[in-house]
């Protein structure tokens, strides 16, 4: 018992620690107090924010854009990586779109898209299709493409339909990196929605937390990146245990992603 | 290069070009056509302004803004990332202290502090710098542990036990076994540099690429704003591919006898 809650000290000693100095420079006014509002203040900040609504309406504006962005990148994303796998002419077509697309920031799009999509929700989530399929799609075309040609012959002697090749040998072959790919891409849609409501909206956390701290009430403004984070942290964590209960073969791979 | 070859090459690189071709073409017909709304100017008439603007000057001074803030965050959140994630990949004590940090806060959009950050150091160079730097930090941290992490005992043992010192060992086994990994994550870091960047100056700027966009976009002036995001999308590009040739060389030695060393 002792030595577990030895362990759990060791495990996670720097979060508290982190937080106790945060506190200190708060009190102390090393740091003006208006810039930087102590622990107990953005609490109570949340929990008022939390009383009146404005967090919950928000938040679920937010999420809501950026998960219908994200699955429309999923359902895209994966059958054209799939499509580009399997086919040559696809792969000829799309490969060049892909490789030349990634490292160019397409935010800078975003004013073509309010042109085309309104100022409202379509906007952004057309937004966080476009920045969530450029992962999606090159982690599921390198997944199908790295699935051990072996395998593929092996259920072929033994008779298996393409059909079959596909549901029970590639899927599954390619479905660590696809999930690696809807790991990077996840974050990626609450940033894009996040800067999006910043720049012109007047709903979602984006637009909330730019609102409150441009009123200087910074205590607010923590609240809602505090907010933002929560959202963050569980949608991760429900993709990273979906992942180990769907590819329970490959269990105990890295906690952060790294490919 | 066989006959054969050439061919299929060209055939590919043909393939490659069908779709954005054929997308420019028809978007420069029906431009010209005026069947289109008044957004989507013609392709032709966009590289021309854009042309114009470059050789004024106009487009460099906004690009320059933007590549000081990309490249100043970058710079001092890989070497803040490399060095803490090399150190946290060898030392136990270094990495306990981050990892629970590091992964409580990984899925947090860094952009979501910048208005607090505004708040604090001004809307000038400083809060965009800042928040390129805290977004650059993760995958550079990150990949330099995993790939401090995965060096193989067996180097570091043996240089050790050749009389080598802490420093040297470092220096000449860790770095060079951990650089693979290490550029992987200078370039998604770089990618997201860019990004985080243009989205920053977007929100609140009073120059830069970004921006450029915005009020190009607010006075109805699209010539101004296509050739901003075709400045934006170019230094993307060039610095990924600077990256990609810059990981080809260091890594000269490493590649050979692994299959798919991609680039």
């Amino acid at each position: 018992m002792a030595s577990s809650l030895g362990r759990f000290v060791a495990r996670w000693y720097s979060v508290p620690l982190v937080l106790a100095i945060w506190e200190i420079l708060a009190r102390t006014g090393a740091i003006s107090r208006r810039l930087m509002p102590s622990l107990v203040e953005i609490a109570n900040a949340a929990w008022a924010a939390l009383a009146s609504g404005d967090l919950q309406f928000h938040a679920s504006i937010s999420l809501g854009r950026a998960l219908t962005g994200y699955a429309l990148a999923i359902v895209f994303g994966i059958l054209l990586g799939v499509a580009m796998a399997r086919s040559r002419l696809f792969d000829a077509l799309f490969e060049p779109i892909f490789s030349f697309g990634y490292p160019v920031p397409k935010i800078a799009l975003y004013p073509i898209f309010i042109f085309a999509f309104g100022f409202g929700s379509l906007s952004k989530v057309m937004m966080i299709f476009l920045e969530c399929l450029y992962p999606i799609t090159v982690n599921a075309f390198y997944g199908m493409r790295a699935v051990d040609r072996v395998h593929v012959w092996a259920a072929r002697n033994m008779g298996a339909t393409q059909r079959q090749i596909f549901w029970r040998v590639l899927l599954p072959g390619a479905a660590p990196s696809i999930f690696a790919g809807l790991r990077v891409a996840l974050p990626i849609s609450l940033i894009v929605v996040i800067i999006t409501e910043m720049i012109g909206e007047s709903r979602g956390l984006g637009y909330y937390i730019s609102y409150v701290s441009a009123s200087f009430e910074y205590a607010t403004a923590f609240a809602g990146v505090a907010a933002v984070a929560v959202i963050g942290f569980t949608l991760d964590h429900v993709l990273v245990w979906l992942r180990n209960r769907l590819i329970f073969w490959e269990r105990g791979a890295a906690f952060i992603g790294t490919n | 290069m066989s006959a054969a070859a050439f061919y299929s090459r060209a055939r590919r690189t043909a393939l490659g070009l069908a779709l954005p071709l054929a997308a420019l073409v028809a978007w420069e017909i029906s431009a010209r056509l005026g069947d289109v709304p008044s957004y989507l100017i013609a392709p032709s008439v966009i590289l021309a302004s854009t042309w114009d603007m470059a050789t004024t000057g106009e487009l460099w001074q906004h690009t320059s803004n933007s590549l000081v803030r990309a490249l100043g965050g970058y710079a001092i959140g890989a070497a803040a990332g490399i060095t803490m994630g090399l150190l946290a990949g060898i030392a136990r004590p270094v990495e306990r202290f981050y990892d629970p940090i590091v992964s409580l806060t990984y899925p947090v959009p860094k952009i979501v502090v910048l208005p607090i950050l505004i708040a604090w150091l001004g809307s000038g160079d400083a809060s965009k710098i800042a928040v390129v730097t805290a977004a650059v930090f993760y995958p550079t941290f990150i990949n330099s542990l995993y790939g401090a992490k995965g060096v193989n005992r067996i180097y570091v043992w043996s240089a050790r036990n050749m009389g080598a010192r802490p420093i040297a060992v470092f220096l000449k086994v860790i770095l060079p076994a951990s650089l693979p990994q290490v550029l992987t994550g200078l370039r998604v870091g770089l990618a997201l540099a860019f990004i985080v960047t243009v989205a920053a100056e977007m929100q609140n700027s009073r120059n830069g690429l970004g921006f450029l966009v915005m009020t190009a976009e607010d006075s109805m002036r699209f010539d101004l704003m296509y050739a901003a995001i075709i400045a934006a999308g170019v230094i993307g590009f060039a610095g990924d591919r600077l990256l990609v040739t810059l990981r080809r060389r260091a890594l000269a030695g490493q590649a050979i006898g692994k299959e798919g060393a991609h680039g």
